[in-house]
């Protein structure tokens, strides 16, 4: 027998509970963002930007609802909040570190190119993007840039890689004891 | 709200207050844990490293500063077993050289005990947790003691690799002793070798508390009060001792808790905040703190890994998150040339993919396409050597408060970090070392884990020594000052050596419950 099985309760990686027509329903961060459910928290223009870092960092990560998972545990009380960030010291609320961030790198891009990041071509964003790794953005101002880099990136893997599909994916068994349940 | 006054009263349901718990409830006492986080259960205890992350830090955070800040929040526990709900497990003991670095070296603080002082105990803790590992094979390190009462554990490619390479630069290896179960174990079942040690395991084949100290308290009578944060620790009109302890409940109202006996069992940076915010008129620096020492000698471990990328199945998702092999071939205290301090080397490590010890952080660097073309390659054949390194006791990393309160009115803690320059040279060196081994073993590539310098393993902050002029507490973890208080854990080692120090809170625990219990006060 396998004694694994007794313990998997519920199924599927990822599944939060967004609101829906005023209605609470469970789906995964990549659900949410191929519905266009509505974000609690984030600005348009912030989860866009969010999209396009993750998406330059991790290819996936926009489809995967990068921009959607950070909304939502952006959204819940730091205490239930499963970011890195809450595991790299950063101070809650966690908003404040995300539009802080966001804030920095929507001015660094500007300065550079006078566009927004979102609005970056591919190229100039994985440039913008190296420069922000190495901390060698003149006039950075927000979180350390090499950090934003660091818990973005995160984000990012956890999004692509961190989930059953990621795994998957990588050929790689994820082999849970204890399945994610359909409740966060 | 005042409640029963009961015999002991014990703040932390993780390591070591569970030691106290069990043993004290064994004893026919009255006890009452106060633990500031959620009563996790098994069932919490999600495969996922997402839902890993509820039960790491959370609540009032701690303010980093310091040349190396400590980051804390990876190892915290937040809930009912604390830390050692999503410890890896790893089981080394300290060595004789680490409990007497000050007479033999002059450098660093001796501990008012020595090895085989404590070694009964190591041994009584193995059996009451279960612990795999092969101790004859330790004794060309330690004197001898009891044989563990598991066999190893299944060792992997990944882990198997590193043991010629590492023998060829005069690292013997032996299989790690680890706190899980290669066999069934007092009814728990064995290991599935799945590698999800670090958030929590659910099956019991891992010996976290709720499945080893902490079920055996509750069954004998012990109440865990979850969502109870206690802010200060009361004490008598004259002060002399200690009677219970201020905290507030789930609702946010303040009580007090009675008690004859108080353990503090909460972390090692948490329990000096409690004691420091105790300051009353007769004890106006704190309690247990007319020398000043309390928050002083905070001391942690730092990690210097080596990866290795092979053309071939490492079999690298397959194990524990812990290791496979140990060696103590680099634990003298000058084993490195021009650094000072002791190293512990492991291998075998199971990989997953993300959070912080995933194999995306392996290289940092890169990003986009290049990042996932190296997903796919790692996902089979990286493997990594670990040699974690001792920092020396020094007063100056310390913990205190600051001006700032969290909701409770509490004031924050200050944890102020820095790493001398011995630290800085045995990282440097177990480097270097690492990749040598990793050459020998034949890798395809490898390179060094370097970033900033890692804080693992937070220790000190009410450390034991011989009197009040020296030291916080005694060897039992009994205050100098106050005779019926009690501080347990990491918080009272007198240096930190370098192995992981959970084995060394269970049997020190162990040891200071049972004198508590003999010697009532």
């Amino acid at each position: 027998m396998n004694r694994r099985r007794q313990f998997i309760r519920g199924a599927g990686l990822g599944a939060l509970a967004f609101s829906v027509g005023g209605a609470s329903v469970l789906l995964t961060a990549r659900e949410a963002r191929a519905q266009g459910v509505p974000y609690r928290t984030l600005k348009g223009s912030e989860a866009e930007a969010i999209e396009a870092l993750g998406e330059t960092l991790v290819p996936g990560a926009r489809a995967a609802g990068i921009a959607h998972f950070i909304d939502h545990q952006v959204s819940v009380p730091p205490e239930e909040a499963l970011l890195e960030a809450r595991i790299l010291n950063v101070r809650p609320p966690y908003l404040n570190f995300y539009r802080a961030a966001l804030g920095a790198l929507e001015r660094a891009s500007q300065a550079q190119h006078g566009r927004g990041f979102a609005q970056l071509s591919n190229g100039e964003q994985r440039e913008l993007v190296s420069l922000m790794r190495q901390n060698k953005l003149e006039g950075w101002q927000g979180p350390p840039a090499g950090f934003v880099y660091f818990v973005l990136r995160s984000d990012a893997v956890d999004v692509v890689y961190g989930t059953e599909e990621g795994y998957k994916d990588l050929g790689i068994p994820y082999m849970a004891h204890i399945a994610p349940l359909k409740r966060w | 709200m005042a409640n029963e006054k009961v015999d002991a009263v014990i703040v932390g349901a993780g390591a070591s207050g569970s030691v106290f718990a069990a043993t004290l409830a064994r004893a026919g006492k009255k006890v009452v844990l106060l633990e500031t986080g959620p009563d996790w259960q098994l069932s919490d205890l999600v495969s996922s490293d997402f839902w890993g992350r509820r039960i790491k830090a959370a609540g009032a955070p701690f303010l980093l500063e310091g040349k190396n800040a400590f980051g804390y929040s990876y190892q915290s526990g937040w809930g009912v077993g604390g830390a050692a709900l999503h410890y890896f497990a790893n089981l080394p003991r300290l060595l004789p050289n680490d409990f007497k670095m000050k007479s033999e070296h002059g450098r660093g603080l001796d501990w008012p005990i020595a090895y085989q002082d404590l070694a009964p105990w190591y041994d009584r803790v193995a059996q009451d947790i279960g612990v795999s590992g092969d101790a004859k094979a330790e004794e060309i390190w330690r004197p001898a003691g009891k044989p563990y009462p598991m066999p190893p554990m299944k060792t992997f490619r990944h882990g198997e690799v590193w043991v010629k390479a590492c023998e060829s630069v005069g690292i013997r290896m032996v299989p790690a002793a680890v706190g899980m179960n290669s066999t069934e174990y007092k009814g728990r079942p064995a290991c599935l070798y799945d590698g999800w040690c670090h958030v929590g395991c659910p099956t019991g084949a891992l010996s976290n508390p709720l499945v080893t100290y902490l079920a055996e308290a509750r069954k004998r009578g012990a109440e865990v009060r979850a969502r109870s944060t206690v802010t200060r620790v009361l004490t008598n009109k004259d002060g002399t001792r200690v009677t219970g302890v201020e905290y507030f409940d789930e609702k946010k109202r303040k009580q007090v808790q009675p008690a004859s006996v108080v353990v503090l069992a909460a972390w090692a940076g948490q329990n000096p905040r409690i004691l420091l915010n105790s300051a009353s008129e007769r004890h106006p620096k704190g309690l247990g703190n007319k020398n000043g020492l309390v928050g002083k000698y905070m001391m942690c471990h730092f990690a210097s890994g080596t990866w290795a990328l092979f053309d071939e199945d490492m079999q690298n998702h397959m194990g524990t998150t812990g290791a496979q092999f140990m060696s103590y071939d680099r634990y003298a205290k000058t084993s490195h040339k021009g650094a000072f301090g002791s190293t512990f080397i492991v291998a075998g490590t199971a990989l997953k993919t993300s959070d912080l010890a995933g194999f995306a952080n392996a290289r940092l660097d890169l990003f986009g396409p290049e990042l996932h073309g190296f997903m796919k390659r790692a996902a089979r054949g990286l493997t990594r050597l670990n040699a974690f390194g001792e920092e020396l006791p020094n007063a100056e990393n310390r913990v205190e408060l600051a001006s700032e309160k969290d909701e409770l009115g509490l004031p924050l803690g200050r944890l102020v970090h820095s790493y001398d320059s011995d630290a800085t040279a045995v990282w440097n060196a177990n480097f270097e070392e690492g990749l040598r081994v990793a050459k020998a073993a034949g890798a395809q590539e490898s390179w060094s884990a370097r970033g900033a310098m890692p804080t693992i393993h937070l220790m000190g902050g009410t450390i034991m020594g011989t009197s009040a002029a020296n030291s916080v507490v005694d060897s039992y973890g009994r205050s100098h000052e106050l005779p019926n208080l009690y501080v347990a854990g990491p918080g009272i080692f007198a240096s930190a050596g370098a192995s992981n120090p959970t084995y060394t809170i269970f049997a020190l625990s162990l040891r200071g419950a049972e004198r508590l219990a003999a010697k009532w006060v």
